[in-house]
């Protein structure tokens, strides 16, 4: 991964969401290390302590563990969290996208109720 | 641990107050960037932490000691700066060898790696090589000296990129494994913002701020739409920067002091909401004059 420098979303949430990414893939599986704050900051080319933010955000929503002088752990459901957390967020802000750019276009709720139900028969359709 | 403590830091040249009132303190193992305009203070306010000068009014402590004529600091300390007189009789690789002799962690293994990689000659001397050539051969003794308080005054200047890219990165590399406080004064905030844990700011000799990059990122946020929707918001808030584009668009960097809901409102309201980069806040931080370099051509 590729840090973005934009300053769009913060370092350390970017580093977050790439460990997110490792554990849901299988890379780091449960109750195995995840990177030190200082491997993060050699292979990311940050400050350590932007690095330690990072690992924190993810202590904070129990997605890992610490243990003492060890390090930090993959949680037994880290998946579990990762996966309901990015469903809230990301499915939120496109509904509310959807909604914010269909009263500026003034359409009505039927009709955008009847886009998605038609895109999802589509999408069906497709499966079959 | 607290290595540098400042305590209403003065120091005056002649009339001039070149450091007003400056109370600071850095903890140890920690990457600060020094930022500033040009003339703000920043060679003055190392070199009275360097012991190289003593202040007017006012104390420093570098490891609970006064610096200036003190040979603990200097052994602890190393300042590195385009000025560094190094002996004209000496080729680089004596030169590197007679440096070694002052500090006690000197790393002769590390000067040895770094001095091939950057394709130094060992018969070459010092006072004939390029400007960025130098600067690249002073933070060889920069970093292979592994000195306890390690201070780099504008250590870049006359590097290209490529090879500030590798100083930046060499910095780190040898930070992880040698953790050690390192001031880094620098114009060139964008480039080190990731490498740096936290910022001074300081302008005409006072402080504007100091506190992590991560802060200084968050502390503003840039607004733009219609100027009549903009005014409504940014009523009795410190405007940092305006710009008029167009007919009535407007674009303006406010404190960011706004709750996740009044963001949510105002992306709803159709204003656009962008981050300023920690380079921009502290350009505009310690802008002079509101407005800038675009009053300079605006004759009414």
């Amino acid at each position: 991964m590729i840090l973005n420098t934009d300053g769009s979303k913060p370092i350390y949430k970017q580093i977050s969401e790439w460990l997110e990414t490792e554990i849901l893939s299988g890379n780091i599986r449960t109750d195995e290390k995840v990177y030190s704050q200082y491997q993060l900051a050699e292979m990311f080319n940050i400050n350590p302590a932007t690095a330690a933010k990072g690992l924190n955000l993810l202590a904070d929503e129990n997605i890992v563990y610490k243990k003492r002088g060890l390090g930090m752990f993959v949680s037994e459901n880290a998946a579990k969290i990762i996966l309901a957390k990015r469903k809230g967020q990301t499915l939120q802000r496109l509904v509310e996208e959807l909604v914010r750019e269909s009263r500026q276009l003034g359409v009505s709720e039927e009709e955008i109720v009847e886009m998605i139900r038609l895109e999802n028969r589509k999408c069906k359709g497709e499966e079959k | 641990m607290k290595v540098i403590q400042c305590n209403n830091l003065t120091k005056k040249f002649g009339h001039a107050e070149v450091l007003k009132d400056l109370s600071f303190s850095i903890e140890q193992n920690k990457i600060t960037g020094l930022i500033g305009r040009n003339g703000a203070g920043k060679t003055t306010l190392l070199k009275l932490i360097a012991g190289f000068t003593k202040p007017s009014s006012g104390e420093v402590e570098v490891f609970s000691e006064a610096p200036f004529n003190n040979l603990k600091i200097s052994q602890n300390m190393i300042f590195i700066d385009d000025n560094m007189v190094l002996p004209q009789s000496l080729n680089l690789t004596e030169t590197l060898e007679a440096v070694s002799q002052f500090y006690p962690n000197w790393d002769s293994a590390l000067a040895k790696r770094l001095f091939e990689y950057f394709s130094f000659h060992p018969k070459q001397r010092h006072q004939n090589l390029s400007k960025g050539m130098k600067s690249t051969f002073n933070i060889i003794i920069g970093l292979a000296a592994r000195c306890p308080l390690t201070i780099f005054d504008e250590p870049t200047t006359g590097m290209d990129a490529a090879i500030r890219k590798d100083f930046y990165r060499a910095l780190l590399k040898d930070y992880l494994d040698h953790p050690r406080t390192v001031v880094l004064s620098s114009h060139l905030l964008s480039e080190i913002d990731e490498l740096l844990e936290d910022v001074l700011l300081i302008k005409n000799g006072e402080k504007r701020l100091h506190m992590s990059v991560e802060e200084l990122k968050q502390l503003a946020i840039g607004l733009s739409s219609k100027a009549e929707k903009i005014e409504e918001l940014i009523r009795g808030k410190d405007v940092l920067y305006r710009k008029t584009v167009g007919v009535d668009s407007t674009y303006v960097v406010v404190e960011n002091d706004f709750s996740e809901a009044e963001i949510q409102k105002m992306s709803a309201n159709g204003i656009e909401l962008s981050p300023v980069s920690s380079e921009d806040i502290c350009v505009y931080l310690t802008n002079t004059t509101k407005g800038g370099i675009d009053d300079v051509f605006t004759r009414s």
